[in-house]
C-alpha cells in the first residue's frame, strides 16, 4: 500500500490541499460570496420591479388611449351633426331666399306691367284728346261755324271710338 | 535506452534550470509527514490571486452600473448557478452554490497557473485532485444521507443484492477518475511545455521552434478551462445522483 502511495506521490500533501481549500471555501463564502447573492436577489427584485412598473405603465397607456379614441369618436359624430344641421339649415335659407326673389320678381314684373298699362291708356286718352281737339280746329275751319262744338264734339267723338276700335 | 535516458536528463535538465525559487525536490517532512512544499506553496498563490480576483469587484458592488470586473465574476457565478439549477432541485442546489463556486476557481486558477513560466499547478501535482476528489465524494454521500436517509444505501444493492460489490466499485471510481482525469491532463501539459523548451537550442526557438511551444500554450489554456469545467459538472452530476429521488 505504501509503495503505491510513494508511486503516486500521494503523502500528507493531500491533507494539506484539503486544508488550503477549506480554508479558501471559507474566506470566500465569508469575504465575496454573501456581496454577490446580495447584489443578484436586489437586482433581480429590482427587475421584476421594473417589469411590473411598465406593464403598470402600459395598462394606463392603453386606458388612455382608449379614452381618447372614445372622445375622438364622439367629437368626429359631433362634428357630423353640427355640418349636417348646418347644411340643412343652409339649403333652407338658400330656398326661401330663392322663393322671395321670385315671388319678388314676379310682383316686380305685375307692377311693371300695370304702369306699362296704365301709362298705355293715359297716352291713348290723351292723344285721343288732342286729336279731338285738333279734329275741331279743322272741322272748325273747314266747316260752317253753324254747327255747335257740342254736336261737333259728339259726332267727333264717336269717330275715334270707331277708329280706337279698330286695331293699331 | 540510451536516448530515453537522454530525453529524460533533458526534462529534468528544464525543470532544474526552470527552479529559479529553489524548491526542494523530494517531500519535506515539517513534523506532520512528508509534503510536497512546490504545489502546497502555489496553491498558496493561487488562493491569494482568488482573493485578488473576487474581493475588489465585490466591494461597492453597484447595481444599476456594473463595471467590467463586477459583471465578469458575476456572470461567472450565473453561468455555474445555471449549471447547478440545470441538474438540482434549485432549492438544494443553492447550498451548493459556494462549493462550486471555490472549486471552479480554484481549479481554473491552478490549472492556468501553470502556464506562468517558473510556476506550477497545484492540480499537477496528484495531492490536489485526490484531495478535491475525496471532498467531494465524502460530500455527496454526506448529502446524500441527509436528504435520503437509510435508503441512499438502498440503490447499493438494487436490483439484487448480488450487485453490491459492483456498485461499491462504481461509487469508488468516482473519485478516482475524477482525480486522474485532472491530474492527467495538468501535468501532462506541463510536462510537454517543459519537452518542447527542451528540444530546439536557442537558435532552433528563435528560427521557429517556438512555434509548437505557442499552440501548445494555446491548448493548455483551452485544455485548463475545458478540465476546471469538466471537473464541476461532474461534481455536480455525482451529487445530484446521490441527492435526487429518481435514479
Amino acid at each position: 500500500m505504501g509503495e503505491i502511495l510513494d508511486a503516486l506521490g500521494l503523502n500528507a500533501t493531500v491533507f494539506a490541499q484539503i486544508v488550503n481549500f477549506i480554508v479558501l471555501l471559507i474566506f470566500l463564502r465569508v469575504v465575496v460570496y454573501p456581496h454577490i447573492v446580495k447584489l443578484l436577489e436586489k437586482r433581480q427584485q429590482s427587475i421584476e420591479d421594473n417589469v411590473k412598473s411598465a406593464e403598470e405603465e402600459r395598462q394606463k397607456a392603453e386606458e388612455l388611449r382608449r379614452q381618447y379614441e372614445a372622445d375622438m369618436q364622439k367629437a368626429k359624430e359631433e362634428a357630423n351633426e353640427i355640418i349636417q344641421k348646418a347644411t340643412k339649415s343652409g339649403e333652407e335659407e338658400a330656398k326661401s331666399i330663392i322663393k322671395a326673389a321670385n315671388d319678388e320678381s314676379v310682383k316686380i314684373k305685375e307692377q311693371a306691367k300695370q304702369d306699362i298699362e296704365r301709362e298705355k291708356e293715359k297716352a291713348v286718352s290723351e292723344l285721343r284728346e288732342q286729336v279731338a281737339e285738333l279734329s275741331i280746329m279743322v272741322a272748325g275751319k273747314v266747316v260752317d261755324e253753324k254747327i255747335t262744338s257740342d254736336v261737333q264734339r259728339k259726332e267727333i267723338n264717336e269717330f275715334i271710338k270707331e277708329a280706337g276700335d279698330l286695331p293699331c | 535506452m540510451a536516448a530515453e535516458e537522454a530525453s529524460k536528463s533533458m526534462v529534468e535538465q528544464v525543470h532544474e534550470s526552470l527552479n529559479v525559487w529553489g524548491f526542494p525536490h523530494g517531500p519535506v517532512d515539517l513534523g506532520f509527514g512528508a509534503i510536497n512544499l512546490e504545489p502546497v506553496i502555489m496553491a498558496w498563490v493561487v488562493m491569494i490571486l482568488i482573493a485578488i480576483f473576487t474581493v475588489p469587484p465585490t466591494r461597492n458592488m453597484s447595481l444599476k452600473r456594473p463595471g467590467k470586473w463586477q459583471l465578469m465574476v458575476e456572470e461567472l457565478y450565473n453561468f455555474l448557478k445555471g449549471l447547478v439549477n440545470e441538474n438540482l432541485d434549485p432549492r438544494k442546489g443553492a447550498g451548493l452554490m459556494c462549493l462550486i463556486f471555490t472549486l471552479f476557481l480554484f481549479l481554473l486558477f491552478s490549472n492556468l497557473w501553470g502556464l506562468i513560466p517558473t510556476m506550477m499547478s497545484p492540480t499537477a501535482d496528484l495531492n490536489a485532485p485526490i484531495a478535491l476528489a475525496v471532498m467531494v465524494f465524502v460530500l455527496s454521500i454526506l448529502l446524500g444521507i441527509k436528504y435520503k436517509g437509510v435508503k441512499y444505501f438502498k440503490h447499493f444493492i438494487e436490483p439484487f443484492f448480488f450487485f453490491l460489490p459492483l456498485s461499491i466499485l462504481e461509487e469508488l471510481a468516482k473519485p478516482i477518475t475524477l482525480a486522474f482525469r485532472l491530474y492527467g491532463n495538468i501535468y501532462a501539459g506541463e510536462v510537454l511545455i517543459a519537452v518542447l523548451l527542451g528540444m530546439f537550442h536557442f537558435t532552433g526557438t528563435v528560427l521557429g521552434g517556438f512555434i509548437p511551444s505557442v499552440i501548445w500554450y494555446a491548448f493548455s489554456i483551452f485544455v485548463g478551462f475545458i478540465q476546471a469545467f469538466i471537473f464541476i459538472m461532474l461534481t455536480i452530476a455525482y451529487i445530484s445522483q446521490a441527492v435526487e429521488e429518481v435514479h
